[in-house]
């Protein structure tokens, strides 16, 4: 029953926004909604000169959205994406991380090459490993998740969607 | 071919594209299937392999052949078979077009991520990869090159054949009745099966991939399986 509660709270997280982070109180912690934080190899950062960024960060919401640089709908989501930084405040890791193969035909470079000529002015990282990738159970791209300070997943949502959305979603996990 | 073999009905489609539905079985339509019995894979079977087995996917499944069809490799200016790796290398297929904007890039880029992880790890000559477009009349060779461009894919280990049948018949005798991937719809939209095929030298399945996208990453853990166990 207290599976059934919880896998109901997670399927309706969409809907529910806020309240489904309390169902999640509900029922109590799991570990399997809990995601270890890894240091990802950082492509672009504002405001910082690390190499590194540790995703996801523990003790601060994370935004974080799986992209790719071939992906057509990824540089559509650009400018929503953009919009919803603007909108939050430095309480929030917002971030977006490549999980595409980088080499010898797709560069680092080429990334962020491709992050300037889009627009991106908050992190952007490499999951050279896929550590994060495998460890949020993505398949796809792109795919926004939302953590709340604990390292919760509280949101995910694949394929397009849009900077309200991401911002009501960051507000909802208390960011 | 007659009219009606362009019509499937949704059910078809979701079917494929689900394995949920049972009932109804297009498995005559395989071309060179022989079922499962004996043959060699290294790969364990899938998790739900009893019931994929019920269902008869339509599709080639773990343990059964790689259908074979020929069709042009419009980048490398040849047909290219597609059994004519058997006995060579190893091989990933999958089924796409190049304008859709949903799965069929994490198709291909499953099979990017093999090509890449061939490359760095030491295997590229052990594999052949090809996708395959049901949509020639969008998919001209020029679409292709450039297509293959922004997946990243490298050319220069030679082991990456987009092919492209010559016409939407070809298309739909190849993709849909030879190898079993359904896909309705055209001007630019189709509704189809996401399937990846890996095959060993020996021209098995070892993996038919479906459903959905395929966990990032799964299947380069896959095919290192099968590279190191054969």
């Amino acid at each position: 029953m207290r599976r059934r509660d919880l896998l109901v709270g997670a399927g309706s997280l969409a809907a529910l926004g806020g309240g489904a982070a309390v169902a999640f109180d509900v029922v109590g912690s799991t570990d399997e909604s809990t995601i270890g934080a890894v240091d990802l190899d950082v492509i672009s950062a504002p405001e910082s000169e690390a190499d590194t960024v540790t995703v996801p960060e523990p003790g601060r919401v994370t935004f974080l959205e799986l992209f790719a640089t071939w992906c057509n709908v990824c540089e559509s989501m650009m400018p929503e994406l953009a919009a919803a930084h603007d909108s939050t405040d430095g309480d929030v890791q917002f971030l977006s991380v490549t999980n595409e193969p980088l080499g010898n035909t797709v560069t680092r470079e080429d990334v962020a090459a491709w992050w300037h000529e889009n627009g991106g002015t908050w992190t952007v990282a490499a999951d050279r490993d896929l550590e994060v990738t495998q460890a949020l159970d993505a398949s796809g791209v792109p795919y926004s998740f939302v953590l709340d300070a604990r390292n919760r997943v509280v949101w995910r949502h694949r394929g397009r969607t849009d900077a309200d959305e991401i911002a009501a979603e960051i507000r909802a996990a208390g960011g | 071919m007659t009219a009606s073999q362009h019509i499937y009905d949704r059910r078809t489609v979701l079917k494929a594209a689900g394995t949920a539905a049972l009932g109804a079985s297009m498995a005559g339509c395989l071309g060179g299937s022989s079922g499962a019995a004996g043959e060699r894979t290294v790969l364990d079977p899938p998790e739900n392999y009893e019931r994929r087995k019920d269902i008869d996917l339509p599709f080639p499944d773990y343990g059964e052949m790689l259908p074979e069809a020929t069709v042009p490799a419009p980048l490398h200016d040849r047909e290219v078979t597609t059994t004519e790796f058997v006995g060579d290398r190893h091989a990933m297929l999958t089924f796409v077009y190049t304008s859709c904007t949903t799965v069929c890039g994490t198709l291909v880029e499953s099979l990017r991520r093999v090509q890449a992880d061939s490359i760095a790890e030491g295997y590229a000559d052990e594999f052949a990869f090809m996708p395959t477009t049901f949509d020639p009349e969008t998919d001209t060779e020029a679409i292709i090159d450039e297509y293959c461009d922004r997946m990243g894919v490298d050319r220069e280990v030679e082991n990456w054949y987009f092919l492209r049948p010559e016409t939407p018949e070809r298309a739909r005798e190849i993709v849909d009745e030879t190898f079993g991937v359904a896909y309705e719809g055209g001007g630019g939209h189709y509704e189809h099966a996401a399937v990846i095929l890996l095959v060993n030298k020996d021209g098995v399945v070892e993996r038919a991939y479906n459903g959905g996208p395929p966990k990032t990453g799964a299947g380069v853990d896959d095919a290192r399986t099968l590279v190191e166990g054969w």
